[in-house]
């Protein structure tokens, strides 16, 4: 072993990391969409879609990413083919984005639903008694409180992701660990590849964490002294 | 004025408010009392439709609504005219004082922001929290946030207030400090209808008393008429009880009044 | 598109074979990982001097790496190690004749180990410290006291948290295929290859997990209304 061969791997890897983050960003920024639109469907129980909606997060809960992946990867060009959409050469980044973002939405839809749930029923009255219709009620008494409830449980599962991704090469993108596998192939020190790599990982999500309690305190500083960080 | 006729309303087979008439004027303060479950506060949800009557009408100002035929608008309209002052302040919890008082104001008066501001001041210093206005609310006494739940009513200058036992949350000292705001906007002339187990309060600040049990009006009338000359026996008896458990608290109440 | 729903039958009947493979990778590391588990929380708890920062660094460094790079660093480290030290000390054996399963294991162990900590810890938190005072008052030992009444209760606390894992681990194992591992996942793989129906092969074991999760969520579902029906002690 030949750890001085992590400070060559470093730079190396370290410029793909953008492919990860951006596979991440993708993810939560599908997630979020389908989040909400299903946390709504399930707190309006919305006839019919409420049903499937459940069998979505379900499914999304019951598999393993690496699964969902594989699903993905063969089963969306198969699906495309009936409408005559030929998906068979599209960057499987593309995939990854998709899985990554199906699997963020069913997280995203338990936890918003949990949290609007937990937002007091008095706050709903005092936006009526004021005169808000529903929609001025959802988006700036309910969501706004809900989000900020919900913010660390979100924190939590972006990092989950991050390191999902880390099976993204199972389908052959080039992110950090793809671009590991080809340096493992021409430099055969696997070990000192993966080492960088857990730095890498381990330091980004450092710094997600960092900023996302950062982001905590701001968001839920209406919650006064009586959010005391235990930690 | 506001005027409610034959309001009923049942949960499940529970007929809990069996027809009730009642008309408020312009200025008036009148205060329901009665004994725990008769309805009170359901009768106050249904005048803004917070809870929808099974029948009757609620009428304020000129606008009618009916219970059978409400629609979203029209109960929209209807909240725009009251107010309501929550037993549990129900503040909004991500927003400042400010923020409180303004949030009507701007979302569903659509008022400029200085307007907005100007007037959140104003009503601010009637109720004595001027230095409190960046504060949020879990910052504050109970006392302090029931009086920004006044403040955020009152800045909507609605046709009437409603006022849910506003001090039955409070530790006994915070008590008199929100008394002391109600009874304060109450000589300036705005209507208000409030629900209270203040029965001194209620006889000090009411221009008309409903006394309410088992979902029905059983006595109203003048407070002088009510609380000297109650007729009947169910009315008596509240007020025997009501006095005797409040005896001890009646003197240090007397001196806030 | 063509799916051959029948070939869905015969994957799913060749993959659920894997499947005492994946109980063994997802639940030998809860085991161990539950007792390394132990041993952190009291370091951390206890504040234990010189073990109480790697402890800490320990878990806040399994965490913050995917597991795949716990299963690589002890697969491809650990026989480093023990080739060196059979150098050195001129032991007749080869990390060669280590089965691969066993550094996954290792791995998952010390992935589940740092997982498991933070849950054991939420869990004995969460008991009044009422409780331990209690036992102390009456003359158990602060050991007596822990194993006796705070764990239990502590335990009861952690159970939906302990499912969760356990489901989490469930999931987790499949990336034992890429050190190619012949559990569902691999199985799937296999059956996906030799037969090229991959989706087929990978919906046949998608629907082998998703029913051994809503077992498990079920089975917890069960085991809670009996840990809280016991914590309600005399009401029931
Ligand atoms: N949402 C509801 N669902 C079912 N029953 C209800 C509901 N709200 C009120 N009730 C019932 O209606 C009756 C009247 O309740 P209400 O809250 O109006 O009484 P109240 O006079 O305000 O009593 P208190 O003085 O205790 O506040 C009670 O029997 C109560 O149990
Ligand atoms: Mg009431």
């Amino acid at each position: 072993m030949d750890i001085t061969l992590i400070i060559d791997f470093f730079p190396k890897l370290i410029s793909y990391l953008h492919i990860t983050l951006l596979i991440l960003v993708a993810a939560v920024a599908i997630g979020l969409i389908i989040g909400v639109t299903i946390a709504l469907i399930r707190i309006y129980k919305v006839p019919a879609f409420n049903r499937l909606a459940l069998i979505y997060i379900s499914f999304m809960r019951g598999t393993p990413i690496l699964i969902q992946l594989f699903l993905i990867y063969f089963g969306l060009p198969a699906l495309l083919t009936l409408v005559h959409i030929d998906v068979s050469r599209a960057n499987p980044l593309l995939f990854v984005a998709i899985t990554y973002g199906l699997s963020c939405g069913a997280s995203f839809a338990e936890i918003i639903r949990g949290a609007v749930n937990g937002v007091e029923r008095g706050q709903t009255e005092a936006a009526y008694s004021i005169g808000m219709n529903e929609k001025q009620m959802l988006v700036r008494i309910i969501l706004p409180q809900a989000l900020a409830m919900a913010f660390p449980n979100f924190a939590n599962s972006v990092i989950g992701s991050l390191k999902d991704t880390s099976l993204a090469f199972t389908i052959g993108v080039m992110d950090m660990v793809g671009r590991g596998n080809t340096l493992i192939a021409s430099s055969l020190h696997a070990l000192e590849v993966y080492m960088t790599l857990s730095i890498i990982y381990y330091g980004v999500v450092l710094c997600l964490e960092k900023g996302f309690s950062l982001s905590e305190k701001k968001l839920q500083r209406f919650e006064g002294s009586l959010a005391v960080d235990t930690k | 004025m506001i005027q409610l006729r034959n309001i009923q309303k049942s949960f499940g087979n529970q007929l809990v408010l069996k027809g009730i008439d009642l008309t408020v004027n312009k200025g008036e303060v009148v205060s329901i009392l009665g004994p725990s479950g008769s309805g009170k506060t359901t009768l106050l949800r249904c005048i803004n439709f917070l809870e929808r009557p099974n029948e009757g009408e609620v009428m304020v100002d000129d606008f009618t609504v009916n219970s059978k035929q409400a629609s979203k608008k029209e109960i929209l309209t209807l909240r725009k005219k009251t107010a309501m002052v929550f037993q549990q302040y129900n503040l909004f919890k991500h927003k400042t004082v400010m923020e409180n008082v303004m949030e009507g104001l701007l979302v569903v008066q659509k008022s400029s922001k200085e307007t907005a501001r100007k007037l959140a001041m104003e009503v601010l210093a009637k109720v004595g929290l001027t230095e409190k206005a960046n504060a949020y609310p879990v910052q504050l006494s109970g006392g302090q946030q029931q009086r920004v739940g006044i403040a955020r009513a009152l800045a909507l200058n609605p046709e009437v207030i409603l006022l849910d036992e506003p001090t039955s949350a409070l530790d006994p000292e915070l008590v008199g400090e929100v008394l002391e705001v109600i009874k304060r906007i109450a000589d300036e002339g705005i209507t208000m209808i409030i629900v209270t187990h203040e029965v001194s309060f209620a006889k000090d600040v009411s221009d008309y008393i409903v006394f309410m049990d088992q979902g029905e009006i059983i006595e109203e009338g003048t407070p002088t008429v009510i609380f000297n000359y109650p007729k009947e026996e169910r009315t008596k008896r509240f007020f025997k009880r009501i006095n005797r458990e409040a005896g001890i608290l009646e003197s240090n109440l007397s001196s806030v009044i | 598109m063509q799916i051959d729903i029948l070939f869905i039958f015969t994957a799913l009947i060749e993959i659920f074979k894997a499947l005492p493979l994946t109980m063994i990778i997802t639940l030998v590391p809860l085991m161990i990982g539950f007792l390394i588990g132990i041993g952190i929380t009291l370091i951390r708890i206890r504040k234990v001097k010189g073990l109480y920062r790697l402890a800490n660094f320990y878990v806040s460094f399994i965490r913050g790496t995917p597991a795949l790079m716990h299963i690589m660093l002890i697969y491809l480290g650990l026989p480093l190690l023990i080739d060196k030290l059979a150098g050195t000390f001129q032991w007749a054996f080869q990390s060669t004749s280590i089965p691969i399963l066993l550094f996954v294991l290792m791995a998952l162990s010390l992935t589940a180990g740092a997982y498991m900590s933070e849950i054991i810890r939420a869990g004995i938190l969460a008991v009044d410290q009422g409780q331990l005072e209690a036992a102390e008052s009456i003359g158990m030992t602060n050991f007596q006291a822990m194993r006796r009444i705070v764990f239990p209760q502590a335990i009861a606390v952690a159970l939906p948290n302990l499912c969760n894992i356990f489901i989490g681990f469930l999931h987790t194992s499949s990336i034992a295929f890429i050190v190619s591992q012949k559990e569902l996942t691999g199985a799937a793989n296999i059956v996906a290859s030799n037969n090229l129906k991959f989706l087929e092969a990978y919906i046949a074991a998608a629907l082998i997990y998703w029913g051994l999760t809503i077992i498990s969520e079920k089975v917890t579902a069960l085991l809670e209304k009996r840990a809280t029906v016991y914590n309600r002690g005399g009401v029931a």
